[in-house]
């Protein structure tokens, strides 16, 4: 659906930003693009919707090139959410906001004012609130509900947790995984490999403005070598697992060296330390992973213990 | 040290207090990370610090902030200053320059210090923030993690004796976030500069901050070492912080009796751990 063909970006002749990138992304895929500041992640992510056109090479939106398509076309088929909300939010009420991308595409209509309306309750605003006023998990909040309420059929998300509380966090992911078990493409940097390994069902490494290494997250997240050439930390659990099995070989056959998530973990180190027989532990991997979030299955309980807090 | 006596500050145009009840000691050197959920109050515990509150944010104010002995309501904001150097959250705001060393130059120069100082410093907080070659480098040409190196050196040439961070990690990635740690601990142990970080990144806080304090709808809920307050994850989760998972683990087997060994606050104390439960 979305296929970068050797593609190549500078600022500048002597500042190339993209080497080469090929890389394709299917429709109703989560993936997550991992690396360092400067990797070329978010540059990345500006050629998909069309902000930046390729010096060479191509970026294709379902065959057609992105230099054939124009931007408004474009911005109905990929949402898109900086990392800074302030960066997108221009209207001086939440309602006014959320309508903003309908008037942009000449849709002022009753299904646009309807999907509002709906939008308005699902995330809980106050349509008539300054958006400016909000604090910054609400604005963030606002500018991913902008794009979904034009229900587009790619998201892509610039580190959508950056600067948000834990609760804030859980919220906007809880909306992410929703979007894309109803189909939605997600497409999202991160920084927090916990979220990574939470919620994509893919990883594309970058580093110094080349794809170094993708694949399924839970595979390519154990890939040690791949992680240092990427400045990168493997989540906590999966890092634990590894030492482990650094620091006692006999445990790499056990699922304790296998396993990715707390859950996982906490029973493989539970049945090991009772002696219990270790044939009924799962390990879910991505591949695996009907739902298409590996660690989601972890959400749940957080949210839970997030909500009873609330609620107290 | 850093004193906060029984703090109350409510915004003039708000209906009820941002902190309450606030009391909390910082010692001279030690690195305090502060974390809790958005709105708790984190954000003006730093602005009690640097004098923002209630210089420039006027409200209730009860109680006393005093910064090696100087009460904040009764010394001039420019003395605070000079106290206190403040790195913003929006690291680009606070730039006034287009080349790295004439931001640097920029705070040295309106702190009237001598000139034949201005050369050492601008070369001491450039190293201590391994940046060096960046001297010359257009500010816009940088990126995050250069950019918040930069900020946090300009700061440091001025020689606070407090250094306040509000979130200086938010837009780096892991391994800049770790540097930045890194070279703010090793300049505080060398200088005995205080250094006071509000951070999300709970793990950075736990492996690097002497205090850990959880703020929570404007109070202090937990301020003790890192390992004192990790030790509450439960807790912590119903105000909205997450434990670093290899903590969570670990207290979860404590829980469960299988573990009987101190909280563990990263991933090298829990494999260590992990091998003495299944051993």
């Amino acid at each position: 659906m979305i296929e970068f063909r050797r593609v190549e970006v500078s600022y500048d002749e002597r500042t190339p930003i993209l080497k080469g990138i090929d890389l394709s992304i299917r429709e109703g895929e989560f993936v997550a693009f991992v690396g360092t500041n400067g990797a070329g992640k978010s540059t990345t992510m500006r050629l998909i919707n069309g902000l930046l056109k390729p010096d060479s090479g191509e970026v294709l939106i379902e065959g057609t090139p992105t230099t054939q398509l124009r931007t408004s076309d474009l911005a109905q088929r990929v949402g898109f959410l900086f990392q800074n909300p302030d960066r997108q939010i221009c209207c001086p009420t939440v309602r006014e906001e959320l309508l903003f991308g309908f008037k942009a595409i000449g849709r002022e209509d009753d299904e646009a004012e309807r999907r509002v309306d709906e939008a308005i309750e699902r995330f809980g605003f106050d349509g008539s609130a300054d958006p400016f006023l909000l604090n910054r998990g609400t604005r963030q909040l606002l500018a991913l509900a902008s794009i979904v309420v034009l229900a587009p059929p790619v998201i892509v998300l610039d580190e959508p947790t950056t600067g948000l509380d834990f609760r804030e966090c859980v919220k906007v992911m809880e909306i992410i995984i929703q979007l894309h078990r109803s189909g939605t493409t997600v497409i999202m940097v991160c920084h927090d490999m916990e979220v990574v390994a939470d919620f994509a069902e893919r990883v594309i490494v970058m580093s110094d403005g080349r794809v170094i290494d993708e694949g399924p997250t839970f595979d390519v997240l154990r890939r040690r070598r791949v992680l240092e050439e990427a400045s990168l930390v493997p989540p906590q659990i999966m890092d634990l697992s590894l030492a482990l099995s650094l620091m006692d070989p006999d445990l790499k056959a056990t699922p304790i060296a296998s396993a990715n998530t707390l859950n996982e973990m906490q029973m493989a180190i539970e049945a090991t330390a009772e002696h219990v027989p270790t044939d009924g532990i799962i390990t879910v991997s991505v591949a695996e992973a009907s739902s298409g979030a590996p660690g989601a299955q972890e959400l749940e309980p957080v949210l839970t213990t997030v909500t009873e807090g609330v609620e107290r | 040290m850093i004193q906060l006596k029984d703090l109350c500050f409510r915004y003039r145009e708000s209906a009820q207090p941002v902190l309450m009840d606030v009391n909390l000691e910082i010692p001279t050197g030690s690195f305090t990370g502060i974390t809790g959920p958005a709105g708790s109050g984190k954000s003006t515990l730093t602005y009690i610090l640097n004098g923002i509150v209630p210089y420039c944010y006027p409200g209730d104010f009860y109680g006393e902030a005093l910064i090696d002995g100087h009460d904040t309501c009764t010394t001039s904001l420019t003395d605070i200053s000079r106290l206190v150097g403040s790195v913003c959250q929006d690291i680009d705001s606070q730039f006034v320059a287009s080349i790295v060393e004439d931001e640097m130059l920029y705070g040295m120069e309106n702190f009237g210090v001598p000139h034949d100082l201005i050369e050492e410093r601008v070369t001491e907080a450039l190293e201590a923030m391994d940046i060096a070659d960046l001297r010359h480098r257009l500010i816009a040409s940088l990126s995050g993690g250069q950019k918040q190196k930069v900020a946090i050196a300009s700061i440091l040439a001025l020689k606070p004796r407090v250094l306040v961070l509000d979130e200086p990690t938010a837009e780096l990635d892991p391994a800049s976030s770790r540097q930045v740690f890194t070279l703010l601990q090793s300049y505080a142990r060398s200088h005995g500069t205080t250094v006071v970080v509000v951070e999300q990144k709970i793990a950075l806080l736990s492996e690097f901050a002497d205090q850990l304090v959880i703020v929570d709808e404007g109070r202090i809920r937990f301020a003790d070492a890192p390992r004192e307050v990790l030790a509450h994850s439960e807790e912590l989760l119903r105000l909205g912080v997450n434990c670093p998972r290899a903590t969570t683990l670990m207290n979860r087997l404590a829980k469960a009796d299988l573990y009987h060994g101190p909280v563990c606050t990263d991933v090298e104390e829990a494999a260590k751990a992990v091998l003495e439960v299944i051993a």
